[in-house]
């Protein structure tokens, strides 16, 4: 091993030893006792600053270090719709998720699979959603831990292999989220929080200036050389044009407020105005984003002529060619992070989905919580595990569910989002809609129209939902349901709803 | 519950900022600060929109609310 293999790979290493550590001893004093609720959404209990640095840290994936400079380096402006996205988002998320915290509050729910098996009274659609979330997440597990395998490989200068570094994420993951659920998760946000916004911070300033001169001679010639990557369809004939960026930003935004992980991280606070303070406060967290996709576009003049898997290394290649040993070991942890966070966070929502809603239906360990918390467990390693096993074995299956993944996730927002807030929508209308929707998506991505007329196959898809959830719950059975709207219905919980009796006391 | 709470129609804003315009703001020139037009456009969008999301959230205090 090289003098710069040996030191980057030792800071690595440390690194990784201090995130277990970290995320074993978020647990301490809250372990034990808690049962699932504990475990999934930390109690109930987490305040402004720690639900920032959780949702900012499930946002902030291993894309962003490797797509988003890939995309920048390939195409330029189409990756935007990644902020644009989330802004929304994040804004609209000032209403969902103090509507859908109270609800899960009132009702004991810990995601979105006994949400919808409580709004519509049948446990069984828990269970069905909880299949086909995990379908839609699996995908992301692997994304990350192959994410983190071609970062670990690279900044270790080639001394931790690929299939080493793969099985690395995973077992540093399941390290501490078996034990610890989110809370474990929010701990280990702190050190990647901390960890991106400096090297980002740090890489936004130096690589302008070591490679061009400064931020002007940068930008000038950008202007000047690539015009084509810094406006819509981009470089490259990508075929996303502005249709694209707009149709794609509105359905992620929608999506992205009921995403499991999202929805796990609203249902961890303690009171409804640390999620309204954090809708103002995340929107920030996304001026970082700009930096991996400016980069990428640096990397367009400095190592020109990556391709395919490559250019996903884009922002990297700079790195290493520019830096010494243990900064590039730093910015390989902070990037690391970024894989093992979120990968907790989607783990941990897989074991609790199907926990609550599909072993839980299980007659031993209905209404136990005290049961579903060890069973959710062994389902986080499954999902971890399975992804992992996957990805040495077959690559690829996954790689194509991931097409579908926000897109088919996005054909539960009526479900979710209309029927919490609109009682007239019907069981067997939401299920139609998802039915029609879902079969869109599959039917348009697996044929490689997507986009479909400039359009995002999935929002197409959401439409087409949207109007048969309505047409079926208009003219379709009327199932009977006596319990009261506001039993049934999500509301704001406006002020009042604040630190309540039932609240789970103490910090994190 | 919005015409309990205009306020929340400034959760509309950034829908307005990234989507709505987009048409007039994808264009390189002119530069601003040498930013290509759009990033330029792009990048202030995301520095209102905590400001839209605040404004949301101050209607809601005055209120009484939040």
């Amino acid at each position: 091993m090289s003098t710069n293999a040996t030191v980057a790979t030792a800071v690595f290493g440390g690194f990784m030893v201090l995130t277990v550590v970290l995320g074993l001893l978020a647990v301490r004093g809250h372990g034990r006792t808690g049962g699932l609720a504990e475990w999934s959404v930390g109690g109930r209990s987490l305040g402004t600053v720690f639900i920032w640095v959780l949702m900012a840290g499930e946002g902030y994936t291993s894309f962003s270090y490797l797509g988003a400079a890939g995309w920048g380096y390939n195409h330029g402006a189409p990756v935007l719709y990644v902020i644009a996205y989330l802004s929304c988002g994040y804004a609209i998320g000032y209403v969902v998720g103090p509507m859908l915290w109270a609800y899960a509050r009132r009702h004991g729910l810990v995601n979105i699979t006994d949400m919808v098996a409580h709004r519509y009274d049948r446990p069984w659609l828990g269970t069905l959603v909880a299949v086909l979330a995990t379908v839609c997440l699996l995908p992301y597990i692997q994304l990350q831990i192959t994410g983190m395998g071609v970062v670990v490989s690279t900044i270790s200068y080639g001394a931790i292999s690929l299939n080493w570094a793969y099985f690395i994420a995973f077992a540093v993951t399941t390290g501490f989220v078996v034990v610890s659920g989110l809370r474990g998760s929010a701990w280990v946000s702190v050190l990647k929080d901390v960890l991106v916004i400096a090297t980002l911070g740090f890489l936004a300033l130096y690589v302008p200036v070591h490679y061009f001169d400064g931020y002007g001679p940068f930008l000038d010639r950008l202007v000047a050389e690539k015009p084509d990557w810094l406006t819509f369809t981009g470089h490259g004939g990508s075929g996303l044009g502005a249709g694209w960026f707009v149709t794609t930003s509105f359905l992620n935004s929608l999506t992205v407020v009921i995403f499991p992980t999202t929805v796990a991280g609203y249902l961890s606070a303690r009171n409804a105005d640390a999620l309204r303070r954090n809708a103002m406060l995340l929107p920030f967290y996304n001026v970082l984003l700009f930096v991996p996709m400016l980069l990428g576009l640096a990397a367009a003049f400095v190592v020109p002529g990556l391709t395919g898997a490559g250019s996903n290394l884009a922002l990297f290649k700079l790195v290493v060619d520019s830096l010494p040993a243990w900064a590039v070991g730093v910015i390989g942890v902070a990037a690391a992070l970024s894989s093992i966070v979120p990968m907790a966070v989607f783990m941990l929502v897989i074991g609790t989905m199907w926990g609550k809603s599909v072993l839980g239906a299980v007659p031993a360990l209905a209404g136990r919580p005290d049961r579903q918390k060890p069973a959710a467990q062994v389902v986080v390693v499954v999902s971890g595990a399975l992804a992992l096993v996957l990805t040495y074995t077959e690559p690829n299956t996954l790689v194509r569910l991931s097409l579908i993944s926000y897109e088919g996730m996005a054909q539960l927002v009526p479900m979710i989002l209309l029927g919490l807030a609109w009682r007239r929508l019907t069981l067997w209308g939401a299920l139609s809609g998802l039915a029609a929707g879902g079969a869109l998506v599959c039917g348009l991505v697996f044929t490689d129209h997507d986009p479909v007329w400039g359009v995002n196959a999935g929002a197409l898809a959401l439409a087409v939902n949207v109007a048969v959830a309505l047409a079926v719950s208009w003219w379709g059975p009327q199932p009977v349901d006596a319990r009261p709207d506001d039993e049934v219905l999500a509301a704001d919980p406006g002020p009042e709803a604040a630190p309540g009796k039932t609240a789970v006391s103490g910090s994190v | 519950m919005l015409k309990k709470r205009p306020n929340l129609l400034w959760l509309l804003a950034p829908y307005g900022l990234y989507l709505a315009a987009l048409p007039l703001a994808d264009r390189v020139h002119p530069t601003v600060l040498g930013l290509p037009f759009l990033f330029f456009w792009l990048l202030l969008a995301t520095l209102l929109t905590p400001a839209a999301v605040f404004l949301a959230w101050r209607g809601d205090r005055k209120r009484g609310r939040a």
